[in-house]
């Protein structure tokens, strides 16, 4: 009996020493190993690319499947597998399913109709921060997070799904218990259980009427039509929530604090006003949210440049190592909001790039316009070394307190 | 008076093919290039305004068909 060789490899996720840059593992990986292999939280290993080319390509693979049924699926931590194995919606389906689904939802994000969003947004922000201002003025300390970046798109997301504002407050947290590696598998089973008890209720008092929603449409064309359970109508409305909660809220915090380390890029910013559709993809590439997704199971032997890649291999291509990889954005490191940024895959890649794409650019575009015009003395009101950030699937900062 | 070639193609022009069965609606080309593509209203799927590029417009058109996530677009060389 021959006893295995012993190897060691890289754990992933890598760890970041710095808060809105990536993990420096992931440049050294790059140069050293473009495409390495690496062990995950279970002992599992899988192919990990770094080049922006290699993500791109094995987003854009047929052979390489979403499917997180299959076994051995890789995830990036017991709560992030707990989390996935319960979605049964789109984002986990392999074509020709996940087309037919996700066409279902498509006519409701197309640019033309999120850009409608734009009086709503614009007149929302005003609101809030004048709320903003008033709290600070009464003596109150000002948390970029609480009073603002979570508040946006949750008003979007009711207002999209037409539900009651008040149960937002809901969403905010299920959605935040879900989503974070520190949850156990226990609490995000929970929370997203509770999540689709809530859609369950509401596709059922809408499946009368003439309601021109967005669910009592799908409820009519689509469940009541045999085309879509109940059930999977729910997850698909988890996912829209999920998708556009605290993505776009932790885009809007984080984009905030990367101003306020860029105060020459916000001087720009004002200047030319122009700019702010490029700023905002800039922070997009910068940031890369979406930290801890893409993860992907090879369904056929394949390749990645030119490493084989067998059938049932797991693979992750994370977009944050694309978006900084120097060959596709100079200098990546530098925040520069002249920068031609709009061909980085912070949306994703392939047929699963996001859905709600089109609503957060709006968004942040609303937001990014308005934020140093009303507050051109927007500052750190805690030292930055203090300020905490979440171990979530999506990356973001649990507070951001600040003067106005 | 326009130049055409064989296959009626403008001169000057490029030739633009979409696959829009690979689409799914992503709308990066509408909004990159709205003069050539737009979304269609049922499903979002692209429309193809023009089917060449004209003088001018292929680094733009080159640009929609990069950044569309499923390689729908194409530009002929």
């Amino acid at each position: 009996m021959t006893a295995e060789p012993v190897t060691t490899w890289r754990t992933y996720p890598f760890t970041r020493t710095s808060p809105t840059e990536p993990p420096p593992e992931l440049a050294e990986v790059r140069r050293a190993e473009p495409v390495a292999k690496v062990r995950l939280w279970d002992g599992s290993t899988a192919w990990l690319a770094t080049r922006y080319e290699d993500v791109q390509r094995t987003l854009k693979d047929p052979k390489i499947s979403s499917d997180t049924t299959r076994p051995g699926f890789p995830q990036a931590s017991a709560t992030a597998a707990e989390f996935r194995k319960g979605q049964r919606v789109f984002v986990r389906m392999d074509a020709p399913k996940h087309d037919e689904h996700r066409l279902m939802l498509t006519a409701d994000f197309t640019v033309k109709h999120v850009r409608d969003y734009r009086p709503y947004l614009d007149a929302m922000i005003d609101e809030l921060f004048d709320a903003m201002e008033a709290k600070q003025a009464a003596g109150g300390a000002v948390d970029m997070v609480e009073d603002f970046a979570l508040i946006v798109p949750s008003r979007v997301i009711t207002r999209l799904l037409d539900l009651p504002s008040e149960d937002s407050e809901f969403f905010l947290d299920r959605v935040k218990t879900s989503m974070s590696l520190d949850s156990t598998p226990e609490q995000a089973a929970q929370s997203g259980a509770d999540t689709l008890a809530y859609f369950a209720r509401t596709i059922d008092e809408r499946s009368t009427g003439d309601g021109q929603d967005l669910i009592s449409r799908l409820v009519r064309d689509r469940v009541i039509t045999g085309q879509l359970t109940s059930e999977e109508l729910q997850h698909m409305l988890h996912l829209v929530l999920v998708g556009g909660f605290d993505t776009t809220a932790n885009m809007i915090a984080l984009g905030t604090l990367v101003f306020l380390q860029h105060p020459d890029q916000i001087a720009l910013l004002r200047e030319r006003q122009d700019l702010v559709p490029n700023a905002v993809e800039e922070l997009l590439r910068y940031l890369s949210v979406a930290h801890h997704v893409a993860y992907r199971q090879a369904k056929e032997d394949t390749r990645i440049a030119d490493q084989p890649v067998a059938s049932g291999d797991s693979v992750i291509a994370p977009l944050i190592a694309a978006n900084h990889d120097p060959e596709a954005f100079p200098d990546p490191e530098r925040f520069d909001i002249t920068r031609d940024a709009r061909g980085h895959v912070a949306f994703g890649y392939g047929i699963h790039q996001c859905l709600g794409q089109a609503l957060a650019r709006v968004e942040l575009q609303a937001v990014f316009c308005k934020l140093f015009e009303r507050f051109p003395h927007l500052a750190l009101a805690a030292p930055a070394d203090t300020l905490r950030f979440r171990n979530s699937i999506i990356y973001g900062v649990e507070a951001l307190p600040v003067t106005l | 008076m326009v130049n055409t070639n064989e296959e009626g193609q403008l001169m000057g022009t490029k030739k633009i093919t979409v696959f829009s069965e690979r689409c799914i609606a992503a709308g990066n080309c509408y909004e990159i290039a709205p003069k050539y593509f737009d979304q269609d209203p049922e499903d979002g799927t692209v429309l193809r305004l023009r089917a060449d590029a004209e003088a001018g417009d292929e680094s733009l058109v080159a640009r929609a068909a990069a950044t569309c996530p499923v390689a729908a677009i194409e530009l002929a060389e």
